[in-house]
Formats: structure tokens, sequence, C-alpha cells
């Protein structure tokens, strides 16, 4: 690529490179969109108005005009906003003019992460001080001082908090909050859409307790909900809060020109229809870019990946940046770390980031000019949503997605109009979760007792209620349950983790000066931190020396390694009860409850360039046990006709080529429904494929897959079809069957769950 | 498939959050009783140990009354000597955050409560609430109690209706019992009088400042044992109330919390004995007192500002080349230089840079370097002070420490070589 200085010369660039054009399989350009306004409401106080004027908001958005007009009638709402539509408009302005008509009302702003909140409270805070209202807006989190908390309590108008705050921190110690609570008027939920799965299904939890304490101090807030682009934004809004909603859509802000590429590498080995590597060629794109000092901002799939491409990157322009200027960002890193790197790329002393989806959310991160995926990031929404990185505010930008060579990836590439016209995924939240649903009936009785024929939310509960009391955890007197324990019960709940112990990562590289660096669920740790790993943190390599799994805690020191390693998880399933099942003449398809045990077996290590495998060593960690709710599909054994070795490798290859359309299909993390192929089942001795949700009692994932397995099957068979391979590829199969009939006994494998021969 | 098989599969799940201790020798359930008809269980037992039933509409609370003679003894002192420490703050001249001065014996409330869990939050309740007041002729001590979860409206009527003091005298009780007062009556706030304002005298604060040197963990029973002259037979250890206060939920049978309240009785009494030995430490009519609790004491004054009682504490102790009198004649030399007093100020210094630890010695020859340069003007005693502070920075092991004063030091010397140079 030639000098290029701005943002014409990087399309002209893209369009002319041999190199990249023939690569670009599809260039979506989506036309600018002109602005659609309304005049500033006349009601709006005349402070407030100035404001908005001052800030250069002569007229509302449509979109923002509704918004206000809908929550002023008292009816609590769903905005669907892309990425900078003016959506904080949408809850600040009916919610300041809301204090401003009663100066006793409060508010409370519930966002996902610590940064967003930070990042909402300056910018409602400029408002403020614009308007020269007086009107007190608060964050409320952990960081926030002892001595300014009792004045957030009794004299915030605006509460700005998070979810896991508000589940520890603020509900079981309502009786401090009796000013918030008895005049709360609104609660704003913004990024509605990251409230799907477990994490979702908590926070529903969490605002069933909510409205409880708010009945009791007799106030009934409207609830204002934002969200980017997903299917259901309005199902979702009042599965959450149980409030009937209205949904607003009329989108009137105007967006710039973006170029939306898919690039596919080329295929390197025909006849194993394997393609260059996507993180190879990623990191040769954004290196371009960089090199030229184009704001670039670069998403992967996974921490690992994250890490990798960080430490290409940071070597490629090393010389010319410093390894400062790019930066990666993701959970495991801790908050100091992460506030540093947002503001970098603000005020643009660092050129590019490296990132796992945790900078899809509203962060502001200003303007950057290019986006590159390293493979499709799992959904439809997430794709846009990292696609909005790009441009934000107006003018032309590009977004190149860089397929990898999984199933997924080249079914997406390859159908670019599924991509671009198909509804994005459906949210879902199963708050009924019974293991989740306790956890907050808990909190719940804590902050207050239970009343016979009470219900929470919308769930009966009494029996659970009866449950709680045989385990002497309540008390029922006359016709109300107590809390009657010692412990605080919120202490030990997460709503952010499917197990509710974390290890901690201590780096002892210093002897003398060990710390904490990090922090990684269990469940992952069992194949990310065993002994001998390597775990990759801001692109410095790390060798686990210990990982204490009685302590929790992975005991790491630096090293310089050419590999990386990969780890086995062997699993073993049982069918506990059959809640669904279907019976047709050879095939049958249950859902039910399982228990799960998984044991981490072997590592392997692999080179870094090449992947070859380097070595390998075993595991030595306890069996995981998880009962959960699974869906699953057996056929008869004689009807296969297919020999056993075939048949085995048959299970095993649908199984992975299931493995990448699922996620399609229910809106997840590919690694939250987890797939498994049994040549002997053993509550039915038949060759089975299991699909169950990783969290423990299930979210209703396999429970989608149990109703759409029609659909699902027909997809995953038309996907094997297409792909360009003979006899089966790590594109469409997975690389473990090498048999020449692999591929087609994958199709028949299919055609026999389906019935369709 | 039932729910109940369900949580059963589940419970491995479940069971965060939820310690099993309180189930082990957990009797069968007693018979719940339906309505509020006051058939109290074990009536005779609460009568015997002078429990009440306190009854408000369809509830009821339990209140225990007991007196004692002021010629009763806990630990070292007489209840009688609680009334002379409040009559002498009220006749000295000189004030404190514990002095009772303007109040009558009868305005202190000696407070402790017991709890159905550890930490603050709206579900911990609160199952005992126990005082005690000192009248002319008796020590009351009242308990009220919780029967069950959800008769507190009638234990707040009852405990609220009574209290007539100004000023709470508890352990710990600005951090924990009296927030957590505040939150559980803000759940029956509608139905039972407001909360009046108190003042507080919290003495595990005190406590800290006096025994620290002494006594590592300030729970209210080493205070005891190490201060007061108490020491508890058979005591129920107070992390045990939650559980003991859910079985008596359960079984009704007093016999367990008979044992809390025995407890937290010893608790009220003790508070009223240790402000009696706080008072008299403060007074300075203790001849018991130690060498180093007349140091804290003058060292509590000098915080609080009062140069004349600090002077004249450590001045009873500073005798002596002991290690307390060593840090009394420093304290004090502080002292006589914040009044002006130099000269006397100088003669301590030059004693304690001879005699004191490593810290003194260095504290010591920089004061003594500053009254040479400033007031003095013999710029080269003044220097010889500094070089001496210097020389003793080898047997500091802090190095942060080090660097500091080695720096400041630096400075000192070299103004003074140069206005030396000058002369």
């Amino acid at each position: 690529m030639k000098f290029i200085s701005n943002m014409q010369d990087v399309i002209q660039q893209l369009k002319l490179d041999d190199t990249i054009k023939e690569n670009i399989i599809h260039w979506q350009t989506i036309e600018p969109k002109s602005a659609n306004t309304s005049d500033i409401p006349t009601d709006i106080h005349p402070l407030l108005k100035q404001a908005m004027v001052k800030r250069g908001i002569g007229e509302l958005y449509t979109h923002q005009r509704t918004a206000y007009e809908t929550a002023k009638n008292g009816m609590s709402f769903v905005a669907v906003t892309p990425t900078a539509s003016g959506k904080t408009l949408c809850y600040n302005l009916p919610v300041l003019q809301g204090i401003m008509n009663d100066p006793n009302s409060r508010a409370l702003y519930l966002f996902p992460t610590k940064a967003l909140a930070q990042d909402q409270k300056s910018e409602i805070n400029e408002f403020i001080q614009e308007s020269g209202l007086n009107i007190n807006s608060y964050t409320y989190d952990g960081d926030t001082p002892a001595n300014i908390r009792q004045k957030v309590r009794k004299a915030g108008h605006v509460v700005i908090t998070n979810p896991d705050m508000l589940h520890s921190a603020i509900l079981p110690h309502h009786t401090k909050w009796v000013s918030l609570f008895e005049n709360l008027k609104f609660v704003v939920i913004d990024e509605l859409h990251i409230y799907r799965g477990v994490f979702g299904s908590h926070v529903a939890n969490v605002i069933r307790r909510l409205k409880r304490i708010c009945e009791y101090y007799g106030s009934n807030p409207v609830f204002i909900c934002t969200s980017a682009t997903i299917a259901n934004p309005l199902e979702l809004a009042e599965h959450l809060t149980e409030t009937k909603m209205v949904l607003i859509d009329n989108n009137g802000a105007p967006s710039g020109r973006k170029h939306f590429l898919f690039y596919n590498p080329p295929i390197v080995n025909k006849p194993l229809n394997i393609r260059r590597s996507a993180t190879l060629e990623t990191r040769w794109l954004a290196g371009e870019f960089l090199k030229n000092k184009i704001q670039t901002i670069v998403f992967a799939r996974s921490r690992v990946r994250v890490e990798i491409l960080l430490t290409y990157l940071q070597e490629l322009v090393k010389h010319k940046l410093g390894t400062k200027a790019i930066r990666g960002y993701r959970g495991g890193y801790l908050p100091t770390e992460r506030r540093e790197i947002e503001k970098g790329l603000r005020t643009g002393d660092i050129y590019g980031v490296v990132s796992t989806n945790a900078l899809e959310l509203g962060v502001d991160i200003g303007q950057l000019q290019v986006c590159i995926m390293n493979g499709y990031p799992g959904t439809i929404a997430s794709a846009w949503q990292q696609a909005g990185r790009a441009g934000r505010r107006h003018g032309e930008s590009v977004v190149i997605m860089v397929a990898s060579s999984s199933p997924l990836d080249q079914y997406i590439i390859q159908h670019p109009d599924y991509f671009f016209t198909r509804s994005p995924e459906t949210a879902r939240i199963n708050p009924d979760n019974l293991i989740i649903l306790i956890d907050h009936l808990k909190c719940a009785a804590y902050e207050l007792p239970f009343k016979a024929g009470e219900r929470f939310g919308k769930t009966e509960v009494e029996e659970i209620l009866d449950y709680l009391t045989e385990e002497r955890i309540l008390h029922q007197n006359g016709d109300k349950w107590y809390w009657m324990h010692d412990a605080f019960p919120a202490h030990n709940i997460s709503l952010r983790s499917a197990s509710q112990e974390n290890v901690v990562i201590i780096d002892q590289s210093d002897v003398a000066n060990a710390r904490v660096i990090g922090e990684m669920d269990t469940f992952s740790a069992l194949t990310l931190l065993h002994d001998e790993a390597i775990y990759l943190h801001q692109g410095r390599q790390f060798q686990v020396e210990k990982l204490d799994w009685e302590e929790k805690k992975a005991f790491v020191r630096e090293v310089t390694v050419d590999y990386f390693t990969d780890a086995n998880l062997a699993v073993q399933l049982n069918v506990l009860e059959e809640d669904k099942h279907r019976n047709l003449e050879q095939v049958e398809i249950g859902y039910g409850d399982v228990s799960v045990r998984a044991m981490a077996t072997i590592f392997k290590k692999i080179k870094f360039e090449t992947h070859e495998n380097i070595g390998s060593g075993p595991i030595h960690l306890p069996e995981v046990e998880l009962h959960t709710s699974s869906s699953w599909i057996s056929l008869d054994k004689d009807h296969s006709k297919l020999s056993d070795k075939r048949l085995e490798q048959g299970l095993i290859g649908t199984a992975q080529s299931l493995k990448h359309i699922i996620p399609l299909f229910v809106m997840c993390d590919p690694q939250d429904v987890h797939v498994v192929p049994q040549v002997k089942a053993s509550h039915n001795e038949k060759p089975t494929i299991f699909f169950y949700d990783r969290y423990p009692g299930g979210i209703g994932l396999s429970e989608k897959v149990y109703e759409g397995m029609d659909a699902i099957l027909s997809e995953t068979k038309s996907m094997v079809e297409r792909c360009q391979c003979q006899s089966g590829c790590p594109s469409c199969i997975g690389s473990e069957n090498t048999s020449d009939t692999g591929k087609v006994d994958v199709i028949k494998m299919i055609d026999l769950f389906l019935q369709s021969k | 498939m039932s729910l109940k098989n369900k949580l059963n599969r589940l419970k491995p799940h479940l069971s965060s959050g939820v310690t099993h201790q309180e189930r082990q020798g957990v009797i069968e359930k007693a018979q719940q009783s339906e309505s509020f008809d006051l058939d109290i269980p074990y009536k005779e037992i609460w009568e015997s140990e002078n429990v009440k039933p306190y009854i408000l509409d369809n509830e009821y609370c339990l209140v225990r009354e007991v007196k004692y003679p002021l010629t009763y003894k806990h630990g070292h002192y007489f209840f009688a000597e609680a009334i002379e420490a409040v009559r002498q703050w009220n006749e000295v001249n000189f004030d404190h955050p514990l002095s009772a001065s303007g109040h009558t014996p009868g305005d202190l409330f000696f407070f402790d409560t017991e709890t159905t869990g550890l930490g603050g939050g709206a579900g911990n309740t609160i199952f005992l609430l126990g005082y005690a007041s000192l009248r002319e002729d008796s020590v009351v001590l009242k308990q009220h109690i919780l029967p069950q979860p959800g008769a507190e409206v009638a234990l707040y009527q009852s405990f609220l209706e009574e209290i007539d003091y100004t000023t709470l005298v508890t352990y710990n009780g600005k951090a924990f019992d009296w927030p957590q007062v505040k939150t559980r009556h803000t759940l029956v706030r509608n139905h039972v009088p407001k909360l009046p304002s108190f003042g507080h005298f919290d003495l595990y604060h005190a406590a800290r400042r006096m025994w620290k040197h002494k006594i590592e963990r300030m729970k209210l029973s080493m205070v005891e044992k190490e201060i007061l002259g108490f020491e508890r037979q058979d005591d129920i250890p107070g992390f045990l109330a939650p559980m003991i206060y859910f079985d008596f939920v359960e079984r009704k049978h007093p016999e367990g919390l008979l044992g809390v309240m025995k407890h937290n009785e010893l608790d009220i009494l003790s508070l009223i004995t240790l402000y009696t030995h706080l008072s008299f430490q403060l007074l300075g009519v203790d001849n018991n007192r130690s060498v180093r609790e007349t140091f804290e004491v003058g060292r509590w004054y000098s915080y609080l500002g009062d140069r004349q009682k600090a002077e004249e504490n450590f001045a009873q102790i500073a005798d002596g080349n002991e290690t307390d009198a060593i840090l009394a004649k420093h304290a004090l030399a502080f002292e006589y230089k914040r009044n002006g007093n130099y000269k006397s100020a100088v003669n301590l210094w030059k004693e304690t840079a001879k005699y004191g630890n490593h810290d003194i010695r260095i504290e010591a020859y920089i004061e003594l370097a500053k009254y040479y340069e400033h007031k003095s003007k013999d710029y080269q005693q003044a220097l010889t002070s500094c070089e001496e502070a210097v020389s003793q920075l080898i047997e500091v092991e802090n190095e942060k420490k080090v660097a500091r004063l080695q720096k400041d030091l630096q400075k000192r010397k070299n103004r003074l070589l140069s206005k030396l140079n000058r002369q």
C-alpha cells in the first residue's frame, strides 16, 4: 500500500491495490442519510433549551421528540438507536425537564459498565452546568469515596450506577436511600441489548427487586430503555422490566457514508480448502493503516486473539509510533488500565486499539476511521455495533470484515445478502432460571419480607419460599416470610459470571513485588490457566507456574516463547429428566435436565506463525460438574447403515458444523451453547448429539435449539454442501475427520436427522 | 419435572451464601402457633428471669428489667463510682469529648444490641436492644427482646416510649449499633415514634487510643480482662448469637437466648465500668494509672489542643530514663515548645537525644538544631546537632524515611554553612 493520508485515499487504495481488491468479495456502500428533525417542544424549560442551543442543538431528531413526548405522558419506552444518533437526549431531556417540574423527583441511570457510567456523568453534568440549573447528578459505584456517598443518597437527583452496584450496594441498603426510592420517577436502562443471556436474566431479577422496593416506598417509576438494533427490542424491554413499553424506532439522526467490505483471505491449499489465516490478514491490513497513522480499531473474538494481534502490531510499528500507540482492551484488564486507554483514544495519543467486544458498548472513544473485524463477531447485532465504532460522528469510514475459515464466517461472507437484509438476532433472557431466581429471591427476602400471595415480578414463588424455609434460610411467621440467616446474600451472587468464584491471576515475576494483574471465571480457568499454560496479558506472555485450585489463585511469571497453549476438555453427559419429547420414525428429539461433567485433560503447545503442534502435557485439575438444561437429537443406530467408525466420524463432523451455525439462531456467544456428540448416549444407547447451556440450570438457549431443530439442521446442511472443499475441511466439518467420505457422511447424517430421505 | 425435584437437583449450585452450621443440633421443629393469642411459650421460664411481655395490638415483645445496687462491683469499680465520675467531670474546668460536664448521671444511656447477622444491611435484624442507666440508688438494666420476626413495631414502640436520655454510651456503636437501629427503625417508621437524636460516647475509639500499645484486637472482652479486672465465665461468643436466635425462633425455648441476654448484659455493665475507668484516667484521679497510660492521656489532650492538660500529664511521668519516661519527656518538650518555653524544651531534648531510641534521637537533634539556628543563633552548635542526627540515620530501616530525612538535613546543613560563612 502506498502512502495514504486521508480517507479518500484509503478508499481509492482499497479499490485499486491488486493484493487487496481480489480478496474483497463484497463492497457495500451505505449511503449517507440526512437528518429528520422536529422543533424543540415548547414546554421545555427555557434554561434547558438555552443549554441545548449552546451545545449546537437547535432542534430534535424525530426519535428524540417522540421519546420526550412519550415519557412526558408517563409511558415507559424503548428507543432503538444506532451508534451516534443522540440517544442520551432521549432520556436526559425528559428526566431533566421532569426534575424542573418537580424538584423532588429522582432518577436512576443504569449502565452496564462503570466506564459508561463515568462517561454519561460527564455528559449530563456538562449539560446541567450550561443550563445553570440546580440539579445534582452523581455516579455511585465502587470508586465513590465514602464521604460523598451520603450526599449521593440524600441529595442526588440523578444517580448513575450499574446493575451490580444496584444489586449489592443499593437495594440491600434501601433504608439509606429513602429519599431516592420515595421519589423515583425515572429508571433509565441504557444499552438494553447487553442484558441478554445469564447477565440479562440476573438483571431482570434485580429489576424485580427494584420495583418491589419502589412499591414499598410508594413510587412507580417510568422505565426508559435504549438499545442497539436487535430483532426484539420491545420484547426484551418488556421481559426485562415486566412493564408495558412503547417502541420508538423512528431514528432521525444523519449518518456518514460507510464502506462495508467483506474480505476473504486467499486459499493457500486448494484440496483442503485452507485459507490464509484471518489473523495474519488482519494483522497485515491493520499494519498498513497504522503505519499511515490512520486511527484503527481491530476487533478480535477472544482474549487470546487480542493478545496475539497486539503482539504482532506493536512489533510492527515499534519504531514509527512506539508500542504505547497501540493498545489492547479487554475484560481481564484492571479498571485503571482501561480508563487510561479510553482517554488515550479520545485524545489521539493512541492510534490503534485491539479489542474484544468490550468496546462494542457506547464508551466514548471519539472518532476512529477504520474498523477491522478479525472474523465475524458471531452475531449480526454485534457486527453492526462494532462497525459503528468507525466514523460514529459523520464522515466517511471503512469497515473491513476479515473472514476466518470457520464455517460460520464463510457462510456469512459468501452470503452478503443474508448479512445485510436479515433482521438481527433475538435477545433472550430467562429470569425464571431456578438458580438465578432463587439467588435473587434470597436477596429480595433480605430486603423486605415476603407476604403470602405476593408475586416476584410476574412469577409465583410460594413454593420456593417454602423450600427456602425448609432450608432454614427464611422463617415463616403468620402470612410472611422473613430472612433468617446471618449471611449477606448479595455478596455471594455475581451478575456477570456463570460460576460464582473467580480465579485471580498473580504475577510473581518480581518475587518481592507480586501483584494481581487480572481475574478469570473458574470454568475458563480450567482451560486457560492450568499449570504451564501460556497466559497473555497486554501483549506480554506469562506462563502459569501454579494454579492453586483450592484458593482460586494462578501464579504466573513473565516469559518469552514462540507458542501458545490450547487445552482439551473431556465431557460426560447424563440425562436426568426429560421435559419435552418428539418422536419421529427413526429419530427422537428431547429436551430436559442433564448433568455435565467436564475435565481438562491435556494441553497442546502451538507455534505462533505456523500453528504446528510442538508439544503437549497433561492437566491435573478436578472434574467440574454442571447441572443444566439441554436438548438432544438421537438416531436409531441400525438405520444409519454406516460402519461404527464412519458413524462416529460423521457424528463428530456434524457436531462441529452445528456448533458454528447455532449462534446464528440463538443470539449467544459460541461458547454459551456446547455441542457434544456421543456414539452411544447413556440414557437411550443411541447415537446422539447434545446441545447444552453453559450456565447452571440453563437460560433458555438449548430450549430454542429444541424448537428450531429442523431449521438449524437444514441450514447446517446447506452450509456443508456449499463449502468448496472436496471431502470436508476445517471450514465445514472440522479437521478431525480425514477420511474421503467425511463430508458425504455428515450430509447423510444430517439427512437422517431430518428424515428427508 | 416437579419443582421440588429440580430444586433438589440444583442444590449444589444453590449453596452460595448459606452455611449449614445451624442445621447441626437443631431439634424437631416446634409447632407454629397460628395466632397472636398471647399464649407466650415457656411463660414461666421467662417470668422467673424477670421478663414480661409488652403488648401492642396483636403483637408483643418481651422486656426484661433488673436492678443492681450502686454498691455492686463490676471489675475494679463499684457502680457508685460511675456517678462519682460524672460529678467530677462537672467540677473540673477543662473539657474532653468524653466529659459528662453538663449532664446528670441519669442522662447517660449505656447501650448495646444483638443482631441476626454481621455488617449493615436492611435484612440484618436487631433482636435484642439492651441498655442501662444510672439512678440515684441503683443501676437499672433493661432488655427488649424480639420474640419472632414481624414483631418489630412492638419492639421499637416499647423501646422508644421509655427513653428520655441525652447521651449514648456504646462500644463501636457509631459505626454499627446505631446505624443499624436507624435502618430497622426506617422499616417501621410509620408505626412508631421518631428516633430521638443523641450525643454519643463511643468507648471503642477511646479504648484504642489508650491501650493500642498492649491490646492488639480491641474487643470488649479483651479490655475487660486486661484493663477492667473482669473475666467472663461461660460466656457465649458474640458470633454465635445469630444461630442461637434462629434456634430460639424455631423452638421458642428460652435457654439459649438467655445466654445471649447474659452476654449482652455483661457488655452493658462493662460499658459502665469502662466509662468510669476512662473518666478517672482522663481526670487524672486514678492512682493506678501506668506511666504509659498517663502518656497516652497526655497525647490525647495534646491532640485536642489542650496544652495545659497535655503538659501536666507529660510532666507527671517525665522522670527517670525508662522508655516511657523518655517518651513523655520528648512529648513534653514539644508541649513546652508550643507554649514558648524553649529553655525547658531544650533541656528535655538534650536528655532524649541521649537516651531515646533512634527515632526520638533524630527528632530531638533536629529540634535542637532548629533551636540553635533560629533562637540562639549558634550556627556551629546547630551544625553539630544536624550531624548527630545524620549519624543516627543508619539505624532507620524505612528507606523512604531515610531519604527524606537525609534530604532535609542536607538542606539545613547547607543553609547553616552559608550562614556561618557570612558571619
